[in-house]
């Protein structure tokens, strides 16, 4: 087995009195893709939100490898290695696709360590990788405004890929994309299998299908079920939460 | 058919080489007015590094214009012989002793509870140093508290607009040491080595000339970065940004710093053109007819904004002298500001990027220049 | 003691007379009116202009001061503010450049300065409004001097406070305007028409504003740049107060008013000013929603 990549032990949140993440504990290890599954207001993108610093818990720790980032600042997170792709997706729209990558590619943060012109040829060759990945080298230079809702989701994975995080939080990949669309991001997504930990947070069985290894299943705030997909179709907890114990009749 | 780069940089070198080879035409007499307008030029950069890259609406860019104005101010006026009329060889500005109690001493550290603040400033160089460094110093301590709150746009240019408000009453409000609303006037020349600045002479205008020159590259050479890139980031999608790991507050911190370095630096200069440094600098209305300029000009452009500043004052000056057209003149600014803010907002500039792009795809006539350089109004930067 | 407070209370309810149509344009729109000096301007122009050409007093200046402003406030709804829903420092910018105009038009007298025509009670210069006899002077109250005309201003300022919680709360319009201020575009899918109640918010919030002015008249010259120190001071009570709340304006101007009252008593004038902006950045810093937060997330 690999190393453990993301650790929550005890995770939980509260907003004035509404436990919306409660006790959430869970590995992930490296490489593996993640699924969590849930219904609306199960606390996926509250989790979400946690483990990538924009909420603050309440209680429990986040480790990263072995690092505790609890609570940490969002972009000291970002740095130690979490990566983060919003429901509603977001780049940088008055530059061109390409110097959205190229922002993306940025090894060094700080303000003085970027005070240089331009970018390594290395970085180049793997903005034009990522194009190629995500479909968009013919909108290179064009400006990410004018994307179509798929293409900017894809932009906002290709961000993703650029910042080369050890982990990458997907929330919601497909929303709103058509069938074909959806397809293409599962390619994507599988193609960065291996090489990244990816957790996903999803409603299209259709994708999950097509990326899962293993999922967890979240419910009021709480984890129900882990297991694979057949293991979770068949989990009673899992049947109950969603369809009620008198189930479909 | 040269590409756009290209093209910038061959208009940025044709405005450089027109602000120098000016004084040649101009007569005298436009040399002084016309190194105003330059200095205005330069406010129009600051503006639009902090508004139209950095997307901080400043509504108080007066502040930072004044404080490096009254730094080198001071020096100048303990420079001047107004300050020596009290007999000893150690300077003490004339509205002090004016304004003294009866009895106190006649020394620059001790004529009134807060004059010993002039003190260092009988070195001119300090009040050089002093007319970068607050300005600087007010942006970085004013943009962490601000920006790490992260207290959204709107009200950060309502902060700003409070800000240089109270500043100016403090500064009215503190005669002793600032000659209140009078302002420091009678200010003595700007020297380097042997050379006197004199505000009429064409030395003086080459100061100003080359110093915008040295800003506009500056600033348009700080865009270029991959910093001036991440800050573009931040201007769009600031949470994008924080996730992708910069630190938000410092990009937008150091820059709001530099444009106030910029800002305080063109104070100075007015000092030097103008002989005078006033609280009218921190009026509201200055610090939002900065933003107008840059809004005609281009927000986003910083050559653009530096020639709408420069231009519109042209025209006003043009104006103002035929009959009462001033007022009218202003309306009609008014008027256009209005339409840019509704139908142009990327500004005059914008107008140019979006001609010359058209040029540049279509690969048309060989033969055709696409761009008049002489043509001030047909500039375009990025 | 009296005395200083009861100037604070007049300052304050001057402060709430500016800021109350600025309170409703900014909650309910979402627009930073930078022409609502203007409009206290105008006001007072309507005042000096109807003194000398229709003989009237203060008193009828009121209701025709109304409806100058409001009518106006209309034709800038619907002229520029309306293309710029939802870009809220564009509505900044784009009422700055029409209050240049405003101002421009009764420097020069609507243009007709030009033809070398002018109309008393126009221009440049500074004019005066003759306050009738029954607001001049002071009366007493527990032993301290209490002027009338700053009475009168705090009488009148509250009259409109009242009206305009009225109007807000227990009115259907008033309503329909709380709708919006919540969340416009689930009000325009009830049936609410978004932009004719927009149009009447921002012509009663100029109204209002017209209204200052005439008051304004009474005790300052009337000259063409008034406005501008007026539009900052409203802006401010407003923000610090929060965005949406009536109750937040009034308080925020009564605070800032005492402030400025009792600082101006204790130094000057221009300190008190001074410290009162250092208040409100503050508080803004603090808490940049205002002391009343009102609007959604």
């Amino acid at each position: 087995m690999g190393r453990t990549a993301l650790t929550l032990d005890g995770l939980s949140v509260d907003f004035e009195g509404f436990r919306a993440v409660n006790q959430v504990t869970m590995t992930i290890d490296d490489g593996e893709l993640r699924v969590l599954l849930g219904a609306n207001g199960a606390g996926k993108t509250t989790l979400m939100d946690l483990i990538s610093g924009k909420t603050k818990s309440t209680s429990g720790r986040v480790f990263l490898h072995d690092t505790d980032i609890t609570n940490w600042e969002e972009h000291k997170i970002a740095r130690a290695g979490v990566g983060r792709k919003f429901q509603i997706p977001s780049i940088f729209k008055e530059l061109t696709v390409r110097r959205n990558l190229e922002v993306a590619s940025c090894r060094n943060p700080g303000v003085f360590a970027n005070l240089r012109f331009g970018f390594s040829a290395e970085a180049e060759r793997n903005v034009d990788e990522v194009l190629e990945l995500i479909g968009l080298t013919e909108q290179a230079n064009q400006v990410a405004a004018y994307l179509s809702h798929g293409q900017t989701q894809w932009l906002e994975l290709g961000l993703l890929i650029t910042q080369n995080p050890k982990i990458i939080l997907l929330d919601e990949p497909t929303a709103g994309m058509t069938q074909a669309e959806t397809h293409k991001t599962s390619l994507i997504v599988n193609n960065l299998k291996g090489r990244h930990t990816i957790v996903v947070v999803e409603h299209d069985m259709a994708f999950v299908r097509e990326i899962a290894e293993r999922i967890t299943v979240l419910h009021l705030g709480q984890v129900i079920a882990e297991g694979n997909v057949e293991q979770i179709e068949t989990d009673p907890k899992v049947r109950e939460a969603y369809l009620g114990s008198k189930g479909i009749s | 058919m040269p590409s756009k780069r290209v093209i910038d940089w061959a208009v940025y070198a044709a405005f450089v080489i027109i602000i120098m080879t000016a004084p040649l035409v101009m007569e005298p007499f436009w040399l002084n007015r016309v190194a105003k307008y330059l200095v205005y030029g330069m406010l129009g950069i600051a503006v639009a590094l902090s508004w139209g890259y950095a997307g901080i609406l400043n509504l108080g860019q007066g502040l930072f214009f004044g404080a490096g104005a009254y730094m080198l101010a001071m020096s100048l006026k303990l420079a001047s012989t107004t300050s020596l009329q009290q007999g000893s060889d150690r300077p003490v500005p004339d509205f002090m002793l004016w304004n003294a109690e009866p009895g106190s001493p006649t020394e620059l550290c001790c004529i009134n509870k807060a004059s010993f603040l002039w003190l260092p400033f009988q070195s001119q160089w300090f009040g050089v140093a002093m007319g970068l460094i607050l300005p600087v110093a007010i942006a970085t301590i004013l943009g962490m508290i601000v920006f790490r709150k992260r207290i959204s746009g709107v009200f950060v240019s309502i902060i700003t607009l409070a800000v240089v408000l109270l500043v100016r009453l403090v500064v009215i409000d503190s005669q002793p040491v600032t000659n209140g609303f009078n302002g420091l006037t009678d200010l003595g020349w700007f020297k380097v080595g042997g050379l006197e600045f004199d505000p009429f002479v064409v030395e003086t205008y080459y100061l100003v000339a080359v110093s915008l020159s040295l800003v506009l590259v500056g600033a348009r050479l700080l865009i270029f970065t991959r910093a001036g890139l991440i800050l573009q980031a931040v201007r769009d999608d600031q949470n994008r940004a924080r996730y992708l790991g910069f630190n938000v507050p410092a990009y937008q911190t150091f820059f709001f710093a530099v444009s106030a370095a910029i800002a305080g630096f063109a104070g100075m200069l007015y000092v030097v053109v103008s002989e005078f440094a006033s609280p009218t600098f921190m009026d509201l209305t200055f610090s939002i007819t900065m933003v107008v300029w840059a809004a005609v000009g281009g927000r986003s452009s910083i050559l653009g904004a530096c020639i709408g500043a420069i231009i519109i004052n042209v025209l006003s000056a043009t104006v103002s002298e035929t009959e009462g057209f001033a007022e009218a003149w202003k309306a009609i600014i008014g008027l256009i500001f209005v339409l840019v803010v509704l139908y142009l907002p990327r500004g005059i500039a914008g107008l140019a990027h979006d001609f010359v792009d058209r040029i540049v795809t279509r690969r048309s006539a060989p033969s055709s220049h696409p761009l008049r350089v002489s043509d001030p109004s047909s500039q375009l930067a990025e | 003691m009296l005395e200083v407070l009861f100037i604070g209370l007049s300052l304050g309810s001057i402060l709430l007379l500016v800021a109350l149509g600025l309170a409703i344009t900014y909650g309910a729109m979402g627009v930073i009116n930078m022409a609502h000096g203007e409009m206290v301007m105008v006001g007072a122009y309507v005042t000096v202009l109807s003194g000398i050409w229709l003989g009237t007093n203060i008193f009828v200046a009121i209701p025709l001061a109304f409806i100058v402003t409001a009518l106006l406030g209309l034709l800038i709804e619907r002229v520029v503010v309306r293309r710029l829903y939802g870009r809220l420092l564009d509505t900044l910018l784009a009422t700055w450049g029409i209050a240049i105009l405003i101002q421009q038009a009764v420097r020069l007298e609507f243009g007709l300065s030009f033809l070398g025509i002018h109309i008393q009670g126009l221009g440049p210069g500074l004019q005066n409004v003759s306050v009738p006899a029954i607001l001049q002077g002071t009366f007493s109250i527990a032993g301290a001097d209490i002027n009338r005309y700053r009475s009168f201003i705090i009488m009148v300022t509250a009259i409109l406070a009242l009206a305009t919680w009225f109007i807000i709360y227990r009115t259907s319009i008033g309503t329909q305007v709380r709708a919006i201020i919540r969340n416009p575009k689930m009000a325009a899918a009830c049936g609410i028409d978004v932009t004719r109640v927009n149009a009447l918010t921002f012509a009663f919030g100029s109204g209002l504003a017209g209204v200052a002015g005439v008051m304004m008249s009474g005790f300052k010259t009337v000259f063409p740049d008034m406005g501008t120190p007026m539009v900052v001071d409203g802006f401010l009570v407003v923000v610090m107060g929060g965005v949406g709340s009536l109750l937040g304006s009034v308080l925020s101007a009564g605070i800032l008013g005492e402030i400025n009252g009792l600082v101006a008593a204790a130094t000057n004038d221009i300190l008190a000013r001074a410290v009162v902006f250092g208040v409100v950045i503050a508080i803004i810093v603090l808490k940049p929603k205002g002391l009343f937060a009102l609007k959604g997330r």
